[in-house]
């Protein structure tokens, strides 16, 4: 025999099954005995109380539009579904990453082929400064280095 | 059969094929890679699951790196092989727990490539003793040729994109597994675990993470992984092991010379118990080979004899020890198999002398 359906708002089995039909998207409702008559599922405006019901489970506010992962997932799990969640959580995650990680952004290997051109920029500009402290400070050795490696960048980002 | 073939071969680790040195057992490099376009191992379903294993291992089957080598599909396989693969560090318990997993691992068994676990590709390359560099370059040059012939998801702000945050960017995880007796002994272990761990190093037990320090052998491996270029990583990762190395010769020659007599006694002890015992639990064999690797670096033993300590090791835990026998023991006859083992490797190690390094 099957498990009983769990209650939606308690540990309960359910015994009264609701389905709510909005712009063609089905919402089902499983609710115990004391919880159906809690929300008023005796009620004839059922309809209320799958409004009450969304309003206390959490609603995932972004789904990813490549494999259907939202950010009720992440929280639960701790993964992510696939490469294009990093685009859809973008925001979501930097908070996290600014918390365990060095920095929130890529220094390092890229796959052959590809120019890491926000890296390379990145550089770009912490190099125009450095050579710029290496003129005020009359270093021309690095000042001279400076200059070669944001001649050297420049190339790149402009291939 | 092929878990047998990787039992029978003289590998990396067990047969200490790139030389082997005091303190540091092994160098690991892990890279965290992922396909374009399908979803992460964990969020897969079963038929993107197989899409993944079928196109990742074709494409590793047909690189150099992997002549010769051996295929292993975690689904065909019994637990025991599955468990000797762990106890080899060749896969992790996560990908031998699954049933869609896979991993292609090189004939000399120091390139092993989890497919489908946490990421779709996880390479590993290890070598026995310190070899940071050297390790890290068969990595490199792996993933340059794995990135020749699969796309993977690289993002240009984010780096190559991982299914947990913690692995994002580099996807680079270095570690040494460090053999640390004397700060054990000496009490400073807490201490130096602390201080790793403040400056973004992670200390765990020699299965990697979750698990004990049996034999007092630690895994010691960079926690971050995004905001810093691979060479820095390395860099950070040697400065620290290169001190904790020193701080464990320290705690040695301080024992030794504090303790005198009551040191070697404890070594000997060990190796008494060793070529006697008839029954030996695994954790019980661990932590008395500890002691007769570091009588081996101390020259109180031969240091020539160290290598089969560290085969011991390996190959006294559990699963080895069933295999070996070929059948299924239970705790006791697993017990009295590893101490008759143990006793045959050790019959003609000479006695424990005055420490001489």
């Amino acid at each position: 025999m099957s498990k009983p359906t769990q209650c939606s708002l308690c540990e309960e089995a359910a015994t009264v099954h609701l389905s709510q039909v909005v712009h063609g998207k089905v919402t089902k409702v499983h609710l115990c005995e004391a919880c159906a008559q809690k929300g008023g599922a005796t009620d004839p405006a059922v309809f209320q109380l799958a409004d009450a019901l969304a309003a206390t489970t959490p609603a995932p506010t972004l789904t990813c539009p490549q494999c259907g992962f939202t950010d009720l997932d992440f929280r639960k799990r701790g993964r992510l579904g696939c490469p294009a969640c990093w685009e859809t959580f973008g925001e979501a995650l930097d908070g996290l990453l600014v918390k365990v990680q060095h920095e929130p952004a890529h220094v390092g290997r890229a796959p052959a082929g590809v120019v890491p051109v926000a890296q390379l920029r990145r550089r770009l500009d912490a190099a125009r400064l450095e050579m710029t402290a290496a003129v005020t400070g009359e270093d021309f050795e690095a000042a001279a280095r400076l200059r070669d490696e944001i001649a050297a960048l420049e190339r790149q980002l402009a291939s | 059969m092929s878990v047998e073939d990787i039992l029978a071969a003289e590998s990396e680790l067990t047969h200490l094929l790139g030389g082997q040195q005091a303190v540091v057992l092994s160098t690991r490099i892990r890279l965290a890679r992922n396909l374009e376009g399908l979803p992460f191992p964990g969020w897969a379903k079963l038929p993107q699951r197989k899409e993944t294993s079928d196109r990742c291992v074709t494409a590793l089957e047909g690189l150099p790196k992997f002549r010769r080598g051996h295929v292993v599909r975690m689904g065909e396989l019994g637990d025991r092989d599955r468990s000797v693969l762990v106890e080899r560090h060749l896969v992790s318990k996560e990908l031998a727990a699954g049933k869609s997993g896979a991993a292609v691992i090189s004939r000399d068994q120091t390139v092993s490539v989890m497919v489908n676990e946490e990421d779709h590709l996880r390479i590993q390359v290890v070598k026995a003793g310190w070899h940071l560099r050297g390790t890290w370059h068969i990595a490199e040059q792996l993933d340059d040729a794995l990135g020749g012939v699969l796309k993977l998801a690289f993002s240009d702000r984010l780096g190559y994109l991982t299914a947990c945050p913690t692995n994002v960017g580099t996807g680079l995880r270095a570690s040494a597994m460090v053999h640390l007796p004397g700060l054990c002994l000496a009490g400073h272990m807490d201490k130096v675990t602390r201080a790793l761990n403040q400056d973004g190093l992670a200390v765990r037990g020699w299965l990697g993470e979750g698990t004990e320090a049996a034999g007092n052998v630690f895994q010691i491996s960079n926690q971050q992984t995004l905001g810093l270029s691979e060479d820095a990583i390395l860099k950070h990762l040697g400065g620290w092991i290169k001190h904790v190395v020193e701080q464990e010769w320290n705690a040695r020659r301080k024992l030794a010379q504090e303790e005198g007599e009551k040191f070697v006694d404890r070594l000997a002890r060990s190796l008494g118990v060793l070529r006697s015992a008839r029954l030996l639990t695994s954790s019980e064999a661990m932590n008395m080979l500890s002691h007769l690797r570091l009588a081996c670096d101390m020259g109180c033993l031969p240091e020539e004899r160290r290598h089969l300590v560290d085969r011991l090791m390996i190959e006294g835990q559990p699963a080895h020890v069933q295999a070996r026998a070929g059948q299924e023991l239970d705790s006791d006859g697993r017990d009295r198999r590893r101490a008759a083992v143990v006793r045959e490797a050790l019959k003609d190690f000479p006695e424990v002398g005055p420490p001489t390094a």
